[in-house]
C-alpha cells in the first residue's frame, strides 16, 4: 500500500499526507456464564490531509482504489482552499525532524494474527468460569478480551514513507462479591504491545483469578476511608492516571496554546525535585507498555519526551505544526484513531520515572495515612484540578498496612500535589494498559510509574 | 464506492438503496451458511465539518462512511461482525467470521430477535430530515460559525479550545431474518464548544457544551443562544472561593440531575440489571421508589431532542412513555433479550431511552436558591458512583455557592459525597424552570438533601 500512496502523492500541489489504516478489532465479553460479546470488526480506508496556506483540509475514503484516493486528495485540497480564504495568519510551516522511512512489524503481531479467534474466545470463557467458581460469595464474574491489530502506511509529499503492523491485546476481569445485599468489586486488567503470551505474562495478571476474587470478597468486610487531607502512597496505576489526566493533557501543545495552566511554565518548578515525568512512544523502561509506536500518524518517529525534569517543566507534547510554532522538534504525538479521523496531539505511555526509595521503607515512614491501589475513572481540568476514583485502600498506621478499606476518591491541583512528593519508589509498573483516552477521538494509551508518597485530598463523609 | 469530490457524491437515497440490497444479501448469505437467525444493521453518513481551534479556523472536513454490523444465531449461540467496506464479498467474510465465533460461544436458550409482530414498520418522523438542511455546505457552515465565533470571542478572557460545527446526513436501517425491516434518514446540524476562562495567570476549570438543529433556519439562533450561555458560564468561574464544608442540601442543575439522579435511576430500572440480579427494583413496578416529586418520561418522537427516533436497537417502534410517575415505578426498561429472560415484554428501549424529560415542579428556581442559608449549586459531577449501592463521591465542577439566595461566586476543589437512594428520596424541591442539556435531556433544577460537601482543605 505504501508504494501506491507514494505514486499518488507525486506531482500533487502543496503538502499532502496520505494515511492508509486497516484496523481489525476482536472483542469478547463473558459474564454470568454467557457470552455477551463475540465480535470481529474490520475498518479500513485512507485519510488525506492537504495543507493550503494556513488551512488544513481533510477527506477520507473507505475505497482504497487509486481512483478513489485521488478523489479524496482533490476533496481535501478543495476543503483546504475553501478554508484558506477565510483563515487569517501566515502560511503554516511544518517541522521536518525525524520523518520516518521505517517498515515496522511489532512484537506479537504474527502470533495474534495466526491464533484462531475461537481459541481466544474459549480461553476467555474458561477464565470467566474459573472466576465465577473462585468464591461462594461471587455474584458476578466478568472477563473481557480485546485486541487491536493495526496496519498502517503513511506517505507525505515532504518525505515520510513508512509502514507498520502492531498488535495491542488487553484482558480484564471483574468480580462482584455479595453478602447480605452488600456488593463489592475486585478488578484486574492489563494491556500490552505484543502477543497473547506477552499479555498473560504481564505482572498485573499474576494470579489474576485468585486476586480479583479475593479483593472483591475481602472488601465486603471493609469500611470506607475517612475524608480529608492525608499522607497517601499512590500505587503505579494511580500515579499513571495522575500523570496522564492531570499533567499530560495540560502539556499537549494544542491545549497549551488555548490557555492551559501549563502555558508559559517551561523552565518553572512545577513539582518536587524527586519528580521526573515523561511520555514515551518507545518503551524506555520496564516492559509491557501498550502505547508503543515507532512513529506517529504524521510519520514522525517517536521519542521519550521528558515533560518534567527534576521538578522543572521541560517540554510540551507536539505535532509537526505546533513544534514549528514553538521552535522545537516534534515529539511524535500526533495520533488518529481511525482512517477517517484527523491526527490530534495525544499521549502514548505516560509515566513518572522510578526513584530510589523502597516501597517497604515508604510505608514504614507513614505514621497515619493510606496506600491507594487501583485506578478508577479520572478527570482533570485545564487548571490542573483533578478527581480520580481508586480501586481500594490500605490504611497505614505506625508504618504498617493495618486495614483494607473500600474505594476512595482523590482530588487536588496536580502541580500542587506534585510539590508535596517526598518519596518515589524503585518499583515500577505500567498499569493502565486497558485504558483509552478520549479527546473527541479515542486513543489507546498506557500509563504507570513507581509508588509515590504525597499529600492529597481524600473524599469522604462530613459529620 | 466513491464519495469524495462533490460531483461524485452519491445521495443518501442511493446509499440507502445500496445498503438495503446488501442487507437482504447478507441475510440470505447467513441462512445459506447455516445461521438459524440473523440481524443486520446498516448505516451511511455524509458529514461536513469545520473546526476552530484557539479562535482560528483550522480544518475543513468532509467525510462519507458506510457500516454494516451483522449478528448471527446458530444453535442458540451468537457471534457478530462489522465491516466498513460494503461488497458482497466482504459480507460473505463477515457472515463466516460471525458464525465461526458463534460456534465457540456459550449456548443461551434466551437469545432472540424481535418478531414481526413486535416490530412492525415504525412510523416515519418527518422532522428528522429536511432537504434544505441536507444541502448546507461547508461555506454555509463557515458563515454560521463566523457569527458564533464573534460572540464566543467577544470577551478576551474566553480561552476557546475548540469549536466545531457539522452537518450530518445519515441513513440507518435494521433488517432481520424474522422479517423485521426498519429504516430512517436524518439531517442534523450540531455544534460543540470546549474551553476555559483565562485572565493573566488565572485559569478557570474547563467546560463544554453542545447543541443541534434539525432545520437550517434554526441553526444560527440556537447556536448563538448556546454560545452565549457557554461564555456566561466560563466568565462566572473566575476568582473561585473555598466552599465551606457541611452536610445538607445542594441544588442540582439539569446537567447534574442527569449525572447524579437519572443515570442511577435508569440503571436500577434497566432490564439487563434486573436480569442479572443487580437491580434493587426488580419487583418494584407499581411501587413508590423515589420522592413523589420525581416524574421521568421518554419522548422519542419529540423534535426537541437529538435522540428522537422511530425505532429502537431491536427494530421495535418507539413510543412516548412514563418510566416513573410521581415517584412510582411504571415499568422495567426491557429490550427483547432481557424481556425474554424476565418473561416480560419489550418496552422498545433497546439502546434507549432516547429523549428524557424530568417533569417540572412547582417552585421557582429563586425560591429554591433562597431555601437554605448556604447552598452549593452543583453543575457537573466528576467522580465515582457505585450504581449498585448508590454511593457517589467526586468533585462538584463548575459549581457555585449561594448564601441566603445570593450568588457568592464559583467554588474550587469542592467534593460532594452521598447516596443516590438517599437523595432521590430526599427531594426538597423541583423548579418550574427547565433547561435542555446538550439537546438530549430536559430537566428542572432539583433541591436534594443529605449530601456531604467538603471544601478545599
Amino acid at each position: 500500500m505504501k508504494d501506491t500512496l507514494q505514486q499518488l502523492v507525486q506531482g500533487q500541489q502543496g503538502f499532502i499526507e496520505l494515511r492508509y489504516h486497516k484496523r481489525t478489532a476482536n472483542s469478547f465479553v463473558a459474564q454470568k456464564g454467557r457470552v455477551d460479546v463475540a465480535n470481529h470488526a474490520i475498518t479500513e480506508g485512507v485519510g488525506v490531509r492537504a495543507l493550503v496556506g494556513g488551512a488544513w483540509g481533510f477527506a477520507a475514503t473507505a475505497d482504497i482504489s487509486p481512483q478513489a484516493i485521488r478523489r479524496a486528495i482533490a476533496q481535501a485540497q478543495s476543503n483546504a482552499r475553501m478554508l484558506a480564504k477565510v483563515k487569517a495568519g501566515p502560511a503554516l510551516i511544518l517541522a521536518r525532524d525525524r520523518l520516518s522511512q521505517q517498515q515496522f512489524i511489532g512484537p506479537g503481531y504474527a502470533e495474534l494474527t495466526q491464533m484462531k479467534l475461537e481459541d481466544k474466545l474459549a480461553q476467555v470463557v474458561n477464565y470467566e468460569r474459573q472466576l465465577a467458581a473462585a468464591s461462594a460469595r461471587m455474584h458476578t464474574a466478568r472477563c473481557q478480551y480485546k485486541e487491536i491489530l493495526e496496519e498502517k502506511a503513511i506517505v507525505t509529499s515532504d518525505g515520510v514513507a513508512c509502514s507498520l503492523k502492531l498488535a495491542q491485546p488487553e484482558f480484564s476481569m471483574t468480580a462482584i462479591a455479595e453478602k447480605d445485599g452488600d456488593r463489592t468489586t475486585g478488578h484486574k486488567g492489563a494491556g500490552v504491545s505484543g502477543g497473547w503470551n506477552c499479555l498473560f505474562k504481564h505482572p498485573s495478571l499474576d494470579h489474576a483469578v485468585e486476586e480479583t476474587a479475593r479483593i472483591a470478597v475481602d472488601l465486603l468486610a471493609a469500611k470506607y476511608p475517612e475524608g480529608g487531607q492525608k499522607t497517601v502512597i499512590l500505587a503505579p496505576a494511580v500515579v499513571g492516571l495522575l500523570c496522564h489526566e492531570a499533567i499530560g493533557h495540560t502539556v499537549e501543545a494544542d491545549f497549551v496554546k488555548s490557555g492551559s495552566v501549563a502555558q508559559g511554565k517551561i523552565g518553572h518548578r512545577v513539582a518536587s525535585d524527586l519528580v521526573t515525568m515523561a511520555d514515551s512512544g518507545c518503551e524506555t523502561i520496564s516492559g509491557y507498555a501498550v502505547g508503543n509506536l515507532p512513529f506517529d500518524d504524521e510519520g514522525v518517529e517517536t521519542e521519550n519526551t521528558i515533560i518534567i525534569k527534576d521538578g522543572i517543566l521541560s517540554s510540551y507534547l507536539h505535532n509537526r505544526e505546533s513544534a514549528q510554532e514553538f521552535g522545537v522538534a516534534p515529539t511524535g504525538n500526533a495520533r488518529a484513531w481511525l482512517f477517517n479521523d484527523e491526527p490530534l496531539i495525544r499521549m502514548r505511555n505516560t509515566y513518572l520515572l522510578p526513584g530510589t526509595s523502597r516501597l517497604a521503607d515508604m510505608i514504614a515512614g507513614v505514621e497515619d495515612g493510606y496506600l491507594v491501589e487501583g485506578a478508577g475513572s479520572g478527570q482533570a481540568d485545564a487548571n490542573g484540578e483533578f478527581m480520580f476514583g481508586t480501586g481500594y485502600v490500605w490504611r497505614i498506621r505506625g508504618g504498617k498496612k493495618v486495614e483494607l478499606l473500600r474505594e476512595a476518591t482523590l482530588s487536588g491541583i496536580a502541580f500542587d500535589v506534585l510539590q508535596t512528593v517526598d518519596a518515589v519508589s524503585q518499583e515500577f509498573l505500567w498499569d493502565l494498559g486497558t485504558g483509552y483516552c478520549g479527546k473527541g477521538q479515542a486513543a489507546k494509551v498506557d500509563a504507570g510509574g513507581p509508588y509515590v508518597r504525597c499529600k492529597i485530598t481524600v473524599g469522604g463523609e462530613q459529620a | 464506492m466513491s464519495y469524495n469530490t462533490d460531483k461524485d457524491v452519491e445521495s443518501i437515497d442511493q446509499a440507502a438503496e445500496t445498503l438495503e440490497g446488501l442487507a437482504a444479501y447478507g441475510l440470505e448469505a447467513a441462512k445459506k451458511l447455516g445461521a438459524d437467525g440473523a440481524k443486520i444493521a446498516t448505516s451511511a453518513s455524509f458529514q461536513k465539518r469545520l473546526v476552530v481551534e484557539n479562535k482560528q479556523f483550522t480544518l475543513a472536513n468532509s467525510l462519507a462512511s458506510r457500516n454494516i454490523g451483522l449478528l448471527v444465531h446458530k444453535d442458540h449461540k451468537k457471534g457478530s461482525a462489522s465491516i466498513n467496506t460494503v461488497s458482497e464479498d466482504s459480507i460473505n467474510t463477515a457472515v463466516a467470521s460471525a458464525l465461526a465465533l458463534a460456534k465457540y460461544s456459550v449456548p443461551d436458550l434466551t437469545l432472540t430477535l424481535a418478531s414481526l409482530s413486535e416490530a412492525p414498520r415504525a412510523k416515519v418522523l418527518p422532522f428528522l430530515y429536511t432537504e434544505e438542511l441536507a444541502q448546507v455546505d461547508l461555506v454555509a457552515i463557515q458563515e454560521f460559525m463566523q457569527e458564533v465565533l464573534g460572540r464566543l470571542t467577544s470577551d478576551s478572557r474566553v480561552a476557546l479550545d475548540r469549536f466545531e460545527m457539522a452537518v450530518d446526513v445519515s441513513f440507518h436501517a435494521l433488517a432481520s431474518s424474522t422479517g423485521m425491516r426498519q429504516s430512517e434518514r436524518q439531517a442534523m446540524a450540531s455544534w460543540s464548544f470546549m474551553g476555559m476562562g483565562r485572565d493573566g495567570e488565572e485559569v478557570t476549570g474547563f467546560d463544554y457544551d453542545s447543541g443541534f438543529a434539525l432545520s437550517r433556519g434554526a441553526i444560527l439562533a440556537a447556536s448563538l443562544k448556546d454560545s452565549d450561555a457557554f461564555v456566561a458560564k466560563l466568565l462566572g468561574l473566575f476568582k473561585p472561593r473555598q466552599c465551606p464544608s457541611y452536610k445538607g442540601a445542594i441544588l442540582l442543575t439539569p446537567r447534574a440531575v442527569h449525572e447524579l439522579l437519572v443515570d442511577s435511576l435508569l440503571y436500577h430500572a434497566g432490564g439487563r440489571q434486573v436480569m442479572d440480579g443487580k437491580s434493587r427494583w426488580d419487583k418494584a413496578v407499581g411501587q413508590r421508589i423515589v420522592s413523589p416529586q420525581l416524574t421521568l418520561r421518554d419522548h422519542p418522537h419529540d423534535p426537541r431532542f437529538s435522540g428522537a427516533t422511530g425505532f429502537d436497537g431491536d427494530g421495535v417502534p418507539t413510543k412516548a412513555q412514563t418510566f416513573v410517575d410521581r415517584g412510582v415505578l411504571q415499568m422495567i426498561l426491557h429490550d427483547c433479550y432481557s424481556a425474554k429472560r424476565c418473561k416480560a415484554k419489550t418496552t422498545a428501549t433497546s439502546g434507549g431511552p432516547f429523549a428524557l424529560e424530568v417533569a417540572a415542579g412547582t417552585s421557582s428556581k429563586a425560591e429554591l436558591l433562597r431555601s437554605h442559608k448556604q447552598l452549593l449549586v452543583v453543575d457537573r459531577f466528576s467522580g465515582n458512583a457505585d450504581p449498585i449501592k448508590g454511593d457517589f463521591s467526586g468533585v462538584a465542577k463548575g459549581s457555585r455557592l449561594f448564601a441566603n439566595g445570593e450568588d457568592a461566586g464559583s467554588v474550587t476543589e469542592t467534593m460532594i459525597a452521598g447516596n443516590f437512594f438517599t437523595i432521590a428520596e430526599e427531594i426538597l424541591g423541583v423548579s418550574r424552570e427547565t433547561e435542555m442539556v446538550s439537546g438530549s435531556f430536559l430537566s428542572p433544577y432539583i433541591l436534594v438533601g443529605g449530601v456531604s460537601v467538603t471544601g478545599a482543605l
